[in-house]
């Protein structure tokens, strides 16, 4: 079974058609980037893939469980980073992560705080308040947040964001060290080169649908670019919708 | 500003329904004092009423003050305003606060004040009130507001300079209050209500300017705050009080600004509301009221403060991404609302042994956390992680009124009925307090289901 389906899913705000008809297959092992302008539908898609939000219609199934009916299943067995979440402003990042292993019930947490820390080199700043980190920090904090409860399955909207070059490099080692253990990563960006460096599939959506899949290593240098711009570029502009 | 103000309470609560607000808020004060003249209560008892309750609101609406950037980003996501505007435009920050200021007081004056104000008009029609003092009223009123919102955002700017400062100035004021006679009400607005002669309304107003220009010149930006660290187990320890979903709002509530001290405030205003109340009562109806009734009754109704800053830092689409129920977010939240407002409220029932027989006062540590426990019910059920929506919507604000209504007002009439019947009025306060918490502890149990729900479905 894949790890992530949807068949036919659609989501609509009021008279604004976020998703429609999407029909996506990821495959278990995957390093899936759903690449596509704002407004286009891929943070809806992540939010109804983790059971946060109620598609108006179509089925979904993650990890062989309907978020939609059993959206906790789904959350325990998967890593969650939106786009521009901060930890809390008046926790450490410490206190943040105890937090998390307390939600998700995890026994050795201060040992696993030390690892992640140590990987995402946050250590230093481990006791200083939230409120009082960089961007870099707080996303190296939600990065930690993602992974630390070593999930088979993790959902990032643009994940190098904010982050210095080494620490991208950094990230993008973890990422796809993380996939190569036979795990599946599914990111949201916009970001041509980030789906580019990472991703093994890169699904293009534009206005709700999915318009292509393509494989970026098949492609010739620039060829992501090309596509995208073939795909989504000629497309009449549409009223400024979810993104 | 004022387009921000507008456009933010149209998206959250829809244009119509935020229309309807001010004339509801009209709607109320007439039918108010007109039950009150039913009473056989003065029209000076009801003038005094309201500003006490303009200044009670001003004040509150000023903590907003003990709001910083972080946790209104917390509440708001990615919403951002323009008094953050200080870090891109050439503006400073104090210009930006007195500006924020001015727009509250000329926003609340469109959409409270003069709603309020306009309720006494049929009062004018019936002889009850003459079109001068009418037009007197909407001038005290809206200084009194002004007054209380100026008041929190000076104790607040001075607060985010020095704690011991803010100590300092109330326990100048508690001890000028104490040692009195200090005739208080003539340095505010009230004051030229009740005397119009010219040096009292200098004594009255002059107050409030001071406190306009103070309150944004007293405020220190957090931004230039060094970084904190901070080295405890603190969150394991009040983890022990529950759960992470319990420490999380406690610390949240400590460490943001104007700490446990803002909670104390709130309800200390609550706290000063009751004793002005009971004195007013008992000197209207010469009736002596029960205070340990009283100050238990009005004490947990002003618990709904306290919710609120638990509440006030969360985006309760946070929760839905972690594998919970949202109903256990909500537990943590009742843990973190009783640690902070049940220890609030046995040291207020304990200041007013100063004044009262510690022996009537005991009923209070009764009837407070029981109808705390209603008022935490009613709060989650209705208002979810948003207590402050509360205003300005008009549908939720009435229900909300009418829930808290239904407790207070039998429980008023008991604390009234003490002096004839002490028995009878105890034991009748017990039971209505019991099945408040009752019906607290019911609504308690459906909060999560419901909330999970709409946040799910939310567009």
């Amino acid at each position: 079974m894949p790890a992530v389906e949807t068949k036919g899913l659609a989501k609509q705000y009021g008279n604004i058609c976020a998703l429609d008809s999407l029909d996506l297959v990821v495959d278990r092992g995957e390093l899936y980037g759903l690449l596509g302008p704002n407004g286009s539908g891929k943070t809806t898609t992540i939010e109804i893939l983790t059971g946060q939000r109620i598609p108006t219609s179509g089925s979904v199934s993650v990890l062989d469980t309907d978020p939609v009916e059993n959206p906790l299943d789904v959350r325990r067995s998967v890593g969650i980073l939106p786009e521009r979440e901060d930890p809390p402003s008046f926790l450490t990042p410490r206190e943040y992560l105890q937090f998390v292993g307390d939600v998700r019930d995890i026994s050795d947490i201060d040992a696993r705080i030390e690892e992640w820390s140590g990987k995402l080199e946050f250590r230093g700043i481990l006791d200083t308040l939230s409120t009082d980190l960089s961007e870099g920090e707080r996303q190296r904090v939600m990065l930690a947040q993602v992974f630390i409860h070593e999930p088979e399955l993790v959902f990032i909207d643009e994940p190098l964001v904010n982050l210095d070059p080494l620490m991208q490099a950094e990230v993008k080692d973890i990422l796809t060290s993380y996939c190569e253990a036979g795990n599946t990563l599914f990111l949201s960006t916009h970001f041509m080169e980030v789906a580019e460096d990472l991703c093994t599939r890169v699904g293009i959506i534009a206005d709700g649908e999915l318009v292509t899949e393509r494989d970026p290593q098949a492609l010739e240098e620039n060829g992501l670019l090309e596509t995208f711009a073939t795909e989504v570029g000629d497309r009449e502009p549409v009223e400024a919708g979810r993104s | 500003m004022l387009i921000e103000e507008f456009r933010m309470h149209t998206s959250l609560f829809g244009t119509r329904r935020f229309a309807v607000f001010p004339v509801f808020i009209m709607i109320v004060v007439t039918g108010a004092t007109w039950l009150l003249g039913l009473t056989g209560t003065s029209m000076d008892t009801v003038v005094a009423g309201i500003h006490l309750v303009v200044f009670f609101f001003g004040l509150q609406v000023g903590t907003a003050g003990l709001i910083g950037r972080d946790a209104m980003r917390d509440v708001l996501g990615d919403m951002t305003l323009l008094v953050f505007s200080a870090r891109t435009l050439p503006i400073s920050l104090r210009r930006l606060l007195s500006i924020f200021l001015i727009k509250d007081l000329v926003y609340y004056f469109l959409f409270f004040l003069t709603p309020i104000v306009t309720g006494f008009v049929p009062l004018v029609f019936v002889g009850e009130l003459s079109a001068t003092n009418l037009a007197l009223l909407w001038l005290t009123v809206t200084g009194t507001f002004a007054f209380g919102a100026a008041m929190s955002l000076t104790v607040a700017g001075v607060a985010s300079r020095s704690r011991g400062a803010v100590l300092a100035i109330l326990a100048a004021l508690g001890a000028g209050f104490i040692a009195g006679p200090v005739e208080l009400v003539a340095y505010t607005p009230y004051g030229s209500y009740l005397d119009r002669s010219m040096a009292a309304v200098a004594n009255g107003f002059v107050p409030l300017l001071v406190l306009l220009v103070a309150g944004p010149l007293a405020f220190e930006p957090s931004s230039d705050r060094s970084v904190r660290r901070i080295e405890s187990d603190r969150f394991k320890q009040l983890r022990s009080l529950g759960d992470g979903m319990t420490a999380r709002p406690l610390l949240e509530v400590t460490r943001s600004s104007g700490s446990v001290w803002k909670v104390a405030f709130s309800l200390g205003i609550l706290f000063a509301v009751a004793a002005l109340l009971l004195d007013r009562v008992a000197a209207a109806t010469y009736i002596e009221p029960s205070a340990g009734i009283g100050f238990g009754t009005l004490l947990a109704l002003g618990t709904f403060t306290t919710y609120n800053w638990v509440t006030q830092s969360d985006d309760p689409r946070e929760y839905l991404r972690y594998p919970t129920e949202i109903g256990a977010v909500f537990r943590g939240k009742r843990r973190a609302f009783f640690a902070l407002s049940l220890p609030m409220g046995v040291v207020y029932l304990a200041v007013a042994g100063l004044w009262y027989p510690v022996s009537e006062l005991l009923i209070g540590l009764v009837i407070f956390p029981l109808v705390s426990v209603y008022v935490y019910g009613v709060t989650a059920y209705l208002t979810g992680f948003s207590a402050s929506e509360l205003l300005f919507e008009t549908s939720l604000f009435a229900a909300y009124g009418v829930a808290l209504a239904m407790v207070g007002t039998p429980l008023l009439v008991t604390s009234l009925s003490y002096s004839t019947a002490p028995t009878t009025s105890t034991v009748t306060a017990i039971a209505l307090s019991v099945g408040a918490a009752v019906v607290g502890v019911l609504l308690s149990r459906r909060v999560g289901s419901r909330w999970q729900r709409k946040l799910r479905a939310e567009s």
